[in-house]
């Protein structure tokens, strides 16, 4: 009888367990939706916060409960910490080198020169944006020999 | 951490029935999980390895000490044969002989000996990640003789020069030494795991953190430095494939890519790759100096505590390798006071060490004086390179041979004297018999007073501006300085005296395993639990279970007060 009872308790804590995942399951699908109509939409920021944010959310369900890090030891936290912080040291040193196409005594002649041309075909193609992405590579090094 | 527990525990069954069954062949040498027959791979490959990468630096060494010459055994010299000579060298010395001898070989054999575990925790991983090294070995290998020959990109694979086969010149060559350089990453994040994972599971009883040795700490600390900062370069060397094989550009500035993130990425890598490979060397001086010093090790926390500053450390002094490379100038000067102030732990530890010999009851034996030699040409590594960590010191040093002397001084007393302290210090443990002393005492000084040779008339020629990537300085009129020739022929032929020692090193080795005279278990009378097993155990497990051992005290427990022997073993009540 006892062991019955320990079966069907450990049977209704097994379907507990996968009602709650099942439940992380469905959030996960419902922010990949937003975050799929949220790019639709015209305003920047919101397409901002929508790619980068849910992202950041999703990530943050899939590695607390998909990847028990919820019920790990201290240890697999500090990792997980120490990695993170690595990153943002990483971006933080390089993105002043990286992101710039000027500093104080160079230019990056070729980067600055796509990023102009683009940003050109976006305001002559208001709408119609589309049709700029096929012909960057081409114009690149035609901007490139007028500098 | 909760009680540590014997890593035998769990494979108990299996491994213990037949504990001291004599392994077959293939068990032993070609398919082996037992740790000490992984390590002893390792060495070997690592020296193999080590062979050719000298005889590279032969090559290219003749080649400038006397232009266009037949060097003897090699041929003329081409343009596009130094680039590869000279990329060839660096790289297998630092991928294919430190990493696997220093952190691989001695980590797989010292960690459970030391520790008093049977094996490692995951022993049939440990054989992946030394096949895994094996075949990028093999790869590396391989890319001398394709087409083209063998990379020519510098060690540090600088796009767009790597990038592009019409600027490297070598096509196949570049491919291959990437997919190697990616497949023994994979090897030693295996191998890492397991030295970690081992050192934290698998300790004798009685073992606390604090009595753990030196060496085995330094060696986890380098397995975490390791994993921690891989990540980027691997990233970055897809990115570099991709822009060598399908026609990318994250790297060519002509269509928009930027070159100084793969600086960053590769450097991010590559400076506590530095530390990864020095703090098993400078741990396995800390085992040495106390047992030929009869003296407890000065300041053990304080030495384990600056360890670990130095690998913390190591994580923000990446960009003084791109000083002049057109990084921000604020960066610079951010990256060159990280830079000086890790020279403090460092500093901190060679005190320590000098601490420890103070007072005591020095024996100058052979991995003594390796040891010793060690702390000394560190030294003036570490100093030299304050001058090149300052950014404005640097504007002028920057890729002269000032800068090949300074890691030359640093580098080689980490991969080959700390190797060759590591080799005379075990081998009666790796193989129950002792090196001959007196050859391995003119196998030292002839090693050791030919490598200041080498590299001291560097550190003059680069003051005096000699760049480091030249061919033949006689193409070059403002570079031609035929008053600096007498100093570069100097140094290679110090290089190729370095290099005939090492014929006596081989000779000694070898004549050792099966000739030399038999060694007890504890011949140097040292304290830690590696000394309290049978030296070379013929079957798996290194105690039986009556015998595995249980610890007391630390690790250096020399001159002990109060007992009639000078030591006190770290298994003894």
């Amino acid at each position: 009888m006892s062991g019955d009872a320990h079966h069907d308790h450990a049977h209704a804590e097994h379907h507990d367990h996968s009602k709650f995942y099942i439940k992380v399951w469905a959030a996960l699908f419902v922010l990949f939706l937003i975050s799929v109509f949220g790019t639709l939409t015209p305003w920047f920021f919101v397409t901002i916060i929508v790619g980068f944010g849910i992202a950041l959310v999703k990530a943050y369900l899939v590695v607390r409960y998909f990847m028990h890090v919820d019920i790990e030891k201290p240890v697999v936290h500090y990792a997980l910490i120490a990695g993170l912080a690595l990153m943002v040291l990483f971006f933080a040193a390089v993105s002043p080198d990286v992101l710039n196409h000027e500093g104080s005594r160079w230019v990056n002649v070729a980067a600055r020169a796509e990023m102009e041309r683009r940003e050109a075909a976006h305001a002559a193609g208001e709408g119609g944006h589309h049709e700029a992405a096929p012909a960057a590579g081409h114009e690149a090094p035609a901007a490139e020999a007028g500098h | 951490m909760s009680h540590p527990e014997h890593a035998h525990a769990d494979h108990g069954h299996a491994a213990h029935g037949d504990h001291h069954h004599e392994m077959s062949f293939s068990e032993k040498y070609l398919f082996p999980t037992d740790h000490k027959y992984i390590a002893k791979q390792y060495m070997l490959t690592g020296m193999i390895m080590a062979v050719a990468a000298g005889f590279f630096a032969y090559a290219f060494r003749m080649q400038l000490a006397f232009p266009g010459m037949s060097v003897p055994f090699f041929g003329v010299v081409s343009p596009t044969e130094y680039n590869s000579l000279v990329t060839q060298h660096g790289s297998i010395m630092v991928f294919w002989v430190a990493m696997p001898v220093l952190i691989a070989a001695f980590g797989n054999f010292l960690i459970p000996l030391m520790i008093g575990a049977d094996d490692m925790v995951f022993p049939r991983l440990n054989r992946l990640s030394y096949q895994l090294f094996l075949l990028s070995a093999i790869l590396v290998v391989v890319g001398w003789f394709v087409p083209g020959g063998g990379f020519g990109g510098a060690w540090t694979s600088y796009p767009p020069l790597s990038a592009k086969a019409e600027y490297s010149l070598t096509p196949a060559g570049s491919s291959i030494w990437l997919a190697a350089v990616a497949v023994e990453f994979a090897a030693f994040l295996l191998g890492g795991i397991n030295f970690v994972v081992t050192a934290m599971n698998a300790r004798a009883p009685g073992m606390k953190w604090h009595d753990v040795p030196i060496v085995v700490w330094f060696i986890c600390i380098a397995s975490i430095l390791f994993m921690a900062s891989v990540g980027p370069l691997i990233a970055g060397a897809i990115m570099l494939l991709f822009d060598q094989q399908l026609g990318t550009h994250f790297f060519d500035p002509v269509a928009g890519g930027d070159p100084i993130l793969w600086q960053h990425l590769f450097w991010f890598f590559g400076h506590p790759e530095v530390y990864v490979v020095l703090l098993p060397a400078i741990g396995i001086c800390a085992e040495i100096i106390p047992v030929f010093a009869r003296k407890k090790l000065f300041g053990y926390r304080a030495i384990l505590y600056t360890g670990i500053a130095t690998g913390v450390l190591s994580f923000f002094v990446w960009a003084h390798h791109q000083f002049v490379a057109g990084i921000d100038p604020r960066m610079a000067n951010v990256f060159t006071i990280t830079t000086v102030l890790i020279s403090i732990p460092i500093a901190e530890m060679v005190f320590l060490y000098i601490a420890t010999l103070y007072g005591g009851s020095i024996k100058f034996s052979v991995p003594m004086l390796w040891a010793l030699s060690f702390i000394f040409c560190f030294l003036i590594g570490g100093v030299t390179g304050i001058f090149l960590g300052a950014s404005g010191a640097d504007i002028y040093l920057h890729d002269t041979y000032f800068v090949v002397a300074h890691f030359h001084y640093t580098f080689y007393p980490i991969a080959i004297i700390g190797t060759f302290a590591g080799v005379t210090h075990w081998f009666p443990k790796l193989f129950g018999r002792y090196m001959d002393e007196k050859l391995g005492q003119i196998h030292f000084w002839g090693t050791v007073l030919s490598f200041n040779l080498i590299f001291i008339p560097l550190f003059f020629t680069g003051l005096a501006g000699d760049h480091r990537r030249i061919y033949n300085y006689n193409n070059f009129a403002e570079l031609g300085t035929p008053d600096l020739q007498w100093l570069r022929i100097l140094a290679t032929v110090a290089l190729v005296i370095m290099l005939i020692f090492q014929v006596l090193f081989v000779y000694n080795f070898i004549n050792s395993i099966f000739k030399g005279k038999l060694a007890p278990t504890n011949p140097w009378k040292a304290t830690t639990l590696e000394w309290t097993t049978p030296s070379a155990q013929p079957g798996h497990g290194n105690w039986t279970p009556e015998t595995m051992p249980s610890v007391y005290r630390g690790p250096y427990e020399y001159s002990a007060p109060g007992r009639d022997d000078d030591f006190h073993p770290q298994n003894v009540p």
